[in-house]
């Protein structure tokens, strides 16, 4: 419990009744130009992205101008030929299947997995540890998981993307921190009960660390839903073609010829469209991001190391 | 009959014990095959590094070779340059993206406007969440050799445009730059959380010995996030071999592959090309590598902060 309540927003109060000096006050007023300036280095590139994916077919001008083309002769041709595309929403679809199926699965494994790692007095702990710990450490390379996905014959299936990453070692330590914070006593007054250990997790431990698989879950979201690596190696059918590879052929094309999924697109420039492709994929992320930020822990800090 | 209850005893509590969890052993039942089946087969396999290996013949029954696949890696011309690329990329990106993080988290918590603070938190984070191939539709809008944004300044001040994603010399640079742009803020997190435990009356004495705001920086709030950067510089070193697969795939091409190809891109294009037990060979190189490095940026990180990741 301690491990959520550690807030990651900056709260705490300068003392702002103190007279500043006047090198501090350049000091400050550096600080203050710093971070606008890091504002405009992060935000130019999301908003030209997106100012040009708005752009009219008639549009005449330099991409400067384009960023400050009023939002009333912005143009949605882009979006109306992708949200039109047979191509585009399968894709889409196929993501959102692969994104599902993927959190479904993860959570399956990870949270039996992270609460028997969290109990103490279970013998074998130390084990679990090991064999939880042994392949994330030794790494034998993309060959030989591509041989077993193979074996089992999952070419060419969905799961194929999402079941070789169900378990991320890092989400599976942050979800154990976060059991082992849940105080003993709970724990124990139910032991004495009568509970089993089992139904400890479903009536106890999972309902008190909703925060805990809230945020686990949308790290996981994120990653299936990014995920264009397994997708490329184990896809090959159109029909399950999920939006990441998509939108890299739509990127790759330098004609809208070459991309044949998309090929009806008349009504709005090609820079247009590849820009909308961008944003629509990213338009989940950017929705989930709220919520992301909200369940920020000091248990998902330690992952966020490694990345 | 002393002795023989102190040796009972334990062994007693642990058949109670298992007996007690076995409902965690029957959940445990399938994580533990997946793990057999999607991490523990695969090292299995991992011997056709040693091996050459038939898809006919299969991993068992192709004929062992030894260490020629791991001869033919090591004395074949792309080993130095891989390696040189790889860690040229790691080395980068934590010279620039620690810095930088360390800056953005300091001036976060120095800022005194509320507003900006909070902007700039949550719009630094973001780009976290882009894959690559997103964030390569956003480099194309900026850096496409005819309409790009940045080619167009360039050409407003006189200059020639650049192809940033096939020039050998600017490709490295859009590689580290990028992968700044993208990861800077979420790096900081751990800086800020390292500088909301610091006790706010170190502030309040340096403030009474009349100290400058840059002093109480230099000798308050830095020294103490020193631990942490340490561990984070540690940390990074273990990964070392990987340079960031998902990023040079999308960014890299032919003609940039002499500064662009790391050892986790070869790998894949082998596999491509069907040569498994070499691209395997090359693989289990770099986890071998790979597990010593985190081996050992574990024991120094536990022995510098006192606590470690695992």
């Amino acid at each position: 419990m301690e491990i959520y309540e550690t807030k990651t927003s900056l709260t705490v109060a300068k003392p702002s009744t103190v007279r500043l000096s006047a090198s501090d006050k350049i000091f400050y007023g550096f600080i203050d130009v710093l971070l606008v300036l890091l504002f405009f280095i992060i935000a130019i590139p999301l908003w030209s992205t997106i100012t040009l994916s708005f752009r009219p077919n008639d549009f005449i001008g330099t991409n400067l101008e384009g960023m400050f083309l009023m939002p009333w002769k912005w143009s949605t041709a882009a979006y109306k030929a992708l949200m039109g595309n047979d191509g585009f929403l399968m894709a889409f679809g196929n993501s959102f299947k692969i994104m599902l199926a993927g959190v479904a699965s993860a959570l399956f494994l990870t949270i039996p997995l992270a609460y028997a790692l969290s109990i103490r007095s279970l013998p074998g702990r130390a084990i679990l540890t090991v064999i939880v710990l042994v392949p994330h450490m030794f790494d034998v390379g993309m060959i030989p998981s591509f041989l077993m996905v193979k074996d089992l014959g999952l070419i060419d299936h969905l799961a194929a993307v999402y079941l070789p990453t169900a378990v991320s070692t890092y989400n599976c330590l942050i979800m154990k921190g976060f059991f082992e914070g849940i105080p003993d006593e709970l724990k124990e007054s139910a032991r004495i009960d009568g509970a089993s250990e089992f139904y400890l997790l479903l009536r106890i431990i999972i309902p008190l660390s909703k925060p805990i698989i809230m945020s686990v879950g949308l790290f996981y979201a994120v990653s299936f839903w990014n995920d264009f690596f397994h997708a490329m190696l184990y896809l090959n059918s159109n029909n399950l073609m999920p939006l990441p590879i998509l939108l890299r052929n739509i990127l790759m094309a330098s004609g809208m010829n070459e991309f044949v999924e998309v090929s009806a697109f008349g009504e709005a420039p090609i820079q247009a469209i590849k820009a909308a492709s961008v944003f629509l994929a990213a338009i989940p992320m950017v929705i989930a991001y709220p919520f992301i930020q909200k369940y920020f822990a000091k248990g998902t800090l330690l992952g966020s190391i490694k990345g | 009959m002393d002795s023989q209850t102190t040796v009972l005893k334990p062994k007693r509590n642990l058949w109670r014990d298992i007996k007690r969890h076995r409902s965690i052993y029957l959940l445990l039942l399938i994580p533990m095959a997946y793990f057999i089946i999607f991490k523990y087969i695969p090292i299995w396999k991992g011997q056709i590094a040693f091996k050459n290996f038939m898809p006919r013949k299969g991993v068992l029954g192709s004929e062992w070779v030894g260490l020629a696949n791991f001869q033919e890696f090591f004395h074949s011309f792309y080993f130095w340059e891989l390696l040189r690329n790889t860690i040229m990329y790691s080395v980068g990106k934590l010279l620039i993206s620690v810095p930088l993080s360390i800056i953005l988290a300091v001036s976060l918590y120095e800022c005194r406007i509320k507003v900006l603070r909070k902007t700039v938190q949550t719009l630094t984070y973001l780009p976290h969440f882009l894959s690559w191939v997103i964030m390569y539709g956003i480099l194309l809008v900026l850096l496409a050799p005819g309409d790009g944004l940045l080619n167009d300044a360039i050409k407003a001040f006189g200059g020639k445009g650049i192809d940033f994603l096939t020039n050998v010399k600017a490709f490295p640079w859009v590689v580290l730059l990028s992968d700044a742009w993208k990861e800077m803020g979420w790096g900081a997190i751990i800086f800020i959380a390292a500088l909301m435990g610091i006790d706010p009356t170190l502030f309040e004495a340096a403030m009474v010995e009349g100290s400058s705001a840059l002093q109480r920086v230099r000798y308050i709030t830095l020294p103490s996030i020193r631990p942490v950067i340490i561990m984070v510089v540690l940390l990074r070193l273990g990964t070392i071999l990987s340079g960031g697969f998902n990023q040079l795939y999308m960014l890299y091409s032919p003609s940039v592959y002499s500064v662009g190809d790391i050892i986790d891109t070869w790998v894949f294009r082998g596999l491509q090309e069907g040569k498994f037990a070499l691209a395997t060979a090359v693989g289990l190189f770099k986890g071998v590598m790979g597990l010593i490095l985190v081996i050992v940026s574990n024991r120094a990180t536990k022995r510098i902060s006192g606590s470690s990741l695992y």
